[in-house]
């Protein structure tokens, strides 16, 4: 082909793929171009046509610059959370994180805070805000936000015990040393630490133990429901052991299980991943009162992932 | 996971355009928004970042009225191409019903198709699917750059490239023009459909 041909072909490729955004390859292109022109000699405008494309590649560079750092999780419009509210959670826990996930932390909060009141939902509350707190990065805040609760009436003690057990080890992890009060009575023991997986938005932390599950996907192998795969929300987790309220409405799915049942295949889904594995029913009960007399309680202890 | 409402006879399933950045996954989306007024059943929303590029996501919901008796709902989903995205990617992909692969006939763009039909069968796999298993059509998107003299691959070398063992329905496209967007995604229907169909039975 005519060098010169080749040395148009190679600027509209260049100029098509600049304008699909194809900034990486647009600049190839051009650099191509460009070497060619430095090879012949008889062109006309050689240095102004070199100069014209060496801005292209630095307006390219730019451009590039920008989307490199454009923003991972920039606050969206109230139009926008809303969406994804609806789209990516089923109840009102799951559409709280939801927003945590796709980094609306601020908002997040504000959607978790009325769910510290409501007994299912509490703890996990509790710990995702202490999360986003962290998330936005006023370590202050959280720790403020803790010191707050342990002085009022709002958590059992246990509870309180794993949200400050999550905070301790997030601190450490970042290296801030600001030790919690540790209540009398108890160790400061750390091993035990087991809820230590982080919602933050596109920087999940390494997992210790098991992460925190929101639900889980049994797959029935025997029974009337064999072969089915039926989620359910997890309302307590403590270490591996896992708590289902399972309405009285849909007793029918886990009519055919009893205490010491192995299920082979449960999906489970936390906030930073999803894994399969095996669990046994630890204890079946139906609750006798309360707001929830009738329903269900389905404790699991998972026993690989 | 697609939602069967047993009571009111009802299905809402979701499919995801899944592929490389840039290959024109927001461009089909907005061509069916523009083009199925009748199916369409609310807004576009499309969430961006620099450069037009899709930051989270754009759905668009649609309903096919009923089949067998059955009141069919769609939500379509894009995910964001771009390699630094991919725990969004994963977060959309969460119960996906059926999947578009949409390939990047650029030949410059070659290996992003691959890397990125890798990047699905990763993330499927961490939601125990099977990239094999799940509805999934392949649409090989910019014919129409063809015509202008650009170096396009060849259908067959896509198909080649991708779909060797995937043996999947494959589909030339040209999303900008509208060309090839329709029967790409009534394909993907059908498969998911039938899917599902096998799943909960619902047309007995
Ligand atoms: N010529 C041509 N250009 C197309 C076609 N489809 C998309 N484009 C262009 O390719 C560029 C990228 O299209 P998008 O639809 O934004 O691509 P995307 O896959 O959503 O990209 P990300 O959101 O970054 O993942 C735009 O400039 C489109 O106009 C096509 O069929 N033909
Ligand atoms: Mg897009």
């Amino acid at each position: 082909m005519d060098i010169r041909l080749q040395i148009k072909s190679l600027l509209s490729e260049a100029e098509l793929y600049r304008s699909q955004g194809l900034f990486l390859e647009a600049k190839d292109k051009y650099h191509a171009a460009s070497a060619m022109i430095h090879k012949v000699d008889k062109i006309k405008n050689k240095e102004s046509l070199l100069k014209a494309i060496s801005a292209k590649i630095q307006s390219l560079e730019k451009k590039e610059e920008k989307v490199k750092t454009g923003p991972a999780s920039p606050e969206l419009s109230e139009k926008g959370q809303d969406l994804i509210k609806n789209l990516f959670g089923e109840n009102d826990l799951q559409k709280a994180i939801a927003l945590a996930k796709f980094g609306q932390f601020e908002r997040a909060i504000v959607e978790l805070t009325p769910l510290l009141k409501d007994d299912v939902y509490r703890l996990e509350a509790g710990k995702n805000i202490i999360r986003c707190k962290l998330a936005i990065g006023s370590v202050d805040d959280a720790v403020d936000q803790y010191n707050r609760w342990d002085s009022a009436e709002l958590f059992t003690a246990d509870q309180l015990a794993s949200i400050r057990k999550y905070l301790q080890s997030r601190l450490d992890q970042k290296g801030i040393e600001k030790p919690l009060p540790v209540p009398v009575g108890e160790s400061v023991d750390n091993n035990t630490i087991s809820n230590s997986g982080g919602i933050e938005f596109s920087m999940p932390e390494p997992e210790a133990e098991l992460l925190d599950i929101n639900s889980i996907g049994i797959t029935f192998t025997s029974g009337a429901q064999k072969g089915k795969m039926v989620e359910f929300d997890v309302n307590f987790q403590s270490g591996d052991m896992l708590s289902l309220i399972i309405s009285k409405r849909d007793k029918g799915l886990i009519d055919d299980l009893k205490d010491g049942d192995k299920l082979e295949e449960i999906q489970f889904y936390s906030p930073i991943a999803m894994f399969k594995g095996t669990a046994v029913i630890a204890n079946k009960i139906q609750i006798d009162s309360g707001p929830k007399q009738g329903d269900f309680c389905l404790d699991l202890k998972v026993t690989s992932t | 996971m697609a939602i069967f409402n047993l009571k009111k006879r009802e299905i809402e399933c979701k499919i995801v355009y899944y592929g490389p950045g840039r290959c024109g996954k927001t461009t089909n989306l907005e061509y069916i928004f523009k083009s199925y007024k009748k199916q369409v059943t609310g807004e576009m929303v499309s969430i961006n970042t620099e450069g037009d590029r899709t930051l989270f996501f754009d759905f668009l919901p649609m309903g096919l009225g009923k089949i067998k008796g059955c009141d069919i709902r769609v939500q379509l989903y894009t995910v964001p191409g771009q390699i630094k995205y991919s725990s969004t990617r994963k977060l959309v992909l969460r119960g996906v019903d059926g999947i578009i692969f949409v390939a990047d006939s650029l030949e410059v763009r070659r290996e992003k198709n691959m890397t990125s039909l890798k990047d699905l069968q990763a993330n499927l796999k961490e939601y125990g699917k099977s990239i094999f298993r799940v509805p999934l059509i392949i649409q090989h998107n910019k014919r129409d750059l063809a015509d202008e003299g650009i170096p396009l691959m060849s259908v067959e070398q896509m198909d080649r490239d991708l779909n060797r063992q995937l043996k999947v329905p494959s589909f030339p496209g040209s999303a900008i023009k509208g060309t090839g967007v329709g029967v790409t995604l009534k394909a993907c229907l059908m498969e998911t459909l039938k899917s599902l169909q096998k799943e909960f039975k619902w047309a007995k």
